[in-house]
């Protein structure tokens, strides 16, 4: 029976598939490759993705200012549900790879967030490409620096991990020429807001005369107003994701700022906590309290097994009904009084035997 | 790496250097709780339906206390381990209500044994109502974290909030009958 079982449980566990994919995503992060490549779990399990990846640089960067960059992925097979993880590095050795470790900084991923790795669920199919957009913060010194785009994604079987990372994509980042129109170093924009809220941004602006300001909503271009370096973006009534930029004049060469992302989403759920904790905690005793006050019932001889009270009580009982009571076994004292060197006490026990001698 | 999302935990006992995020540590007290409160529901099922090794009713009874103390673990960690401030999704709301609504019954049924009860049918259906509880908030976080669920016919999405006044009152309720029924089982 036992080597039949034995047999069973090895068919079982032979019969398993190897599934390392992480199907919902982990979340938006600041990743290493390591992580965002492998967490499913061993990275020698994954499969080489067969996407092509690229990385599109403005024609400008200078260092420590705004620039945008474009990500693009074509020839991806991916599972159902259409999502891709992309990271963005510094290199492909999976250690100290996060943009962070050369200087950049990102100030808008491509979902809205500050993130190196974002996951984007779009039309990916081996003959689509899909383009994304990332704002980032070039290192505040000039030189040249590599940047890479890493996949992860799924497989349209749902079998394994799928993982690839592009060639190396390289850009010089510039000194800032003198008099240069632009944003202030430690200016930063607003990334998200909330549904049916008006957004007020103020810019801080250095060498610059004029500011105009465009944005970008369901492909037309809209020049809002700006007056002392404020304007507002009026309210989005869906949630969704808008786009301006600025155009600044000056002495020097007119500069134009990376597209923003702006991403309106629902108010976020709220509860009274206080209330929730109480609830909780009343719960907690109310339902232990009705389990405690159930009727205990108890089985009638467990408990008792070893209780043998009643058989030792009836068999005192018998045993002093059997002994004769010292009242009736005292004997009356001799005519003499009690024998000489006797007491009382001896004579209640023992004065029959003197009585019987005697006799 | 991300420290981010690194509860309170951890600094206070590495002394200031993360070891280990509060998602992994909150991975692994979610599998002591669930493990243990899994293995108590096999054994009073086992009790329920009077079958099996005579040891049953010690393993369903351990079991569950090794649940109940591995659970205000789970609670800290995942706590520790959300994304957003607070308790900002109706699923965790859920969880809260469901965990403790659990540990609740935990409670009466190890005090109920210590107190002398035996082991009948009654008493095993309430532990394994108490196990089905602490499997369906694992189930509700694993919706939350993953996005996947096998547990499609429950409204997770929905809370049944009392008032403040209404909470204050069940707590008073239980404290009274805890107090009594407390007594009784001491006389």
């Amino acid at each position: 029976m036992r080597f039949k079982i034995a047999i069973v449980l090895l068919l079982m566990i032979l019969s398993t598939t190897i599934s390392t994919a992480n199907p919902g995503g982990k979340g938006d992060a600041i990743r290493s490759r390591d992580c965002a490549g492998s967490c499913h779990g061993s990275s020698s399990t994954n499969g080489s993705s067969g996407a092509e990846l690229a990385i599109q640089f403005q024609s400008e960067v200078y260092a420590g200012l705004l620039t945008e960059i474009e990500t693009s992925v074509s020839f991806a097979e991916v599972s159902s549900n259409n999502m891709v993880g992309l990271t963005l590095l510094i290199n492909p050795d999976g250690a100290k790879d996060i943009p962070a470790n050369d200087g950049w900084e990102i100030i808008t991923d491509p979902n809205g967030g500050t993130n190196n790795y974002v996951e984007v669920v779009d039309s990916f199919s081996i003959e689509s490409m899909v383009s994304q957009s990332w704002t980032l913060r070039a290192p505040s010194n000039s030189g040249n620096y590599n940047l890479y785009l890493a996949i992860q994604h799924g497989s349209p079987d749902g079998g394994i991990a799928m993982t690839g990372i592009s060639p190396v994509q390289s850009v010089t980042v510039s000194e800032v020429p003198e008099n240069l129109p632009r944003l202030a170093d430690d200016w930063q924009p607003v990334n998200s807001r909330l549904l049916g809220e008006k957004t007020e941004i103020t810019l801080d602006t250095v060498n610059t005369d004029s500011v105009a300001v465009e944005l970008l909503s369901g492909g037309e271009i809209i020049n809002l107003e700006v007056v002392d370096n404020k304007f507002t973006i009026p309210a989005a009534v869906n949630p969704g994701v808008v786009q301006w930029r600025v155009i600044l004049d000056g002495e020097g060469p007119a500069q134009t700022s990376p597209w923003f992302r702006l991403n309106a989403v629902e108010p976020g759920w709220k509860v009274d906590q206080t209330a929730l904790y109480m609830q909780g905690f009343a719960l907690l005793i109310l339902f232990a309290g009705m389990v405690l006050i159930q009727k205990p019932s108890s089985a009638p001889n467990e408990g008792k097994k070893y209780d043998n009270t009643a058989e030792v009580n009836s068999q005192f009982v018998a045993i002093k009904e059997e002994s004769p009571t010292q009242t009736n076994t005292v004997r009356p004292l001799p005519a003499g009084g009690l024998p000489e060197g006797w007491t009382m006490d001896q004579w209640e026990y023992y004065g029959h035997e003197y009585q019987g001698g005697s006799q | 790496m991300d420290y981010g999302s690194v509860g309170i935990l951890w600094p206070r006992i590495s002394r200031g250097v993360p070891m280990i995020s509060a998602g992994t540590f909150h991975v692994i007290t979610t599998e002591l709780t669930v493990g243990t409160f899994a293995l108590s529901g096999v054994a009073f099922l086992l009790c329920a339906l009077n079958k099996g090794p005579s040891s049953r009713e010690s393993v369903a009874h351990w079991a569950l206390l090794a649940g109940l103390v591995a659970t205000p673990f789970a609670i800290i960690s995942g706590v520790n381990a959300t994304s957003g401030e607070g308790i900002d999704n109706p699923m965790l709301a859920n969880k809260l209500l469901l965990s403790m609504t659990s540990v609740g019954l935990a409670i009466g049924v190890l005090l109920r044994r210590m107190w002398g009860s035996t082991v009948d049918l009654r008493h095993s259906c309430v532990g394994m109502t108490s196990v089905a509880l602490m499997l369906t908030t694992a189930g509700i976080g694993g919706e939350y974290s993953r996005g996947e669920t096998l547990l499609l016919f429950i409204p997770k999405d929905t809370v049944m909030l009392f008032p403040l006044w209404a909470s204050i009152t069940i707590l008073a309720l239980g404290l009274l009958i805890f107090a009594k029924s407390a007594i009784q089982h001491r006389s």
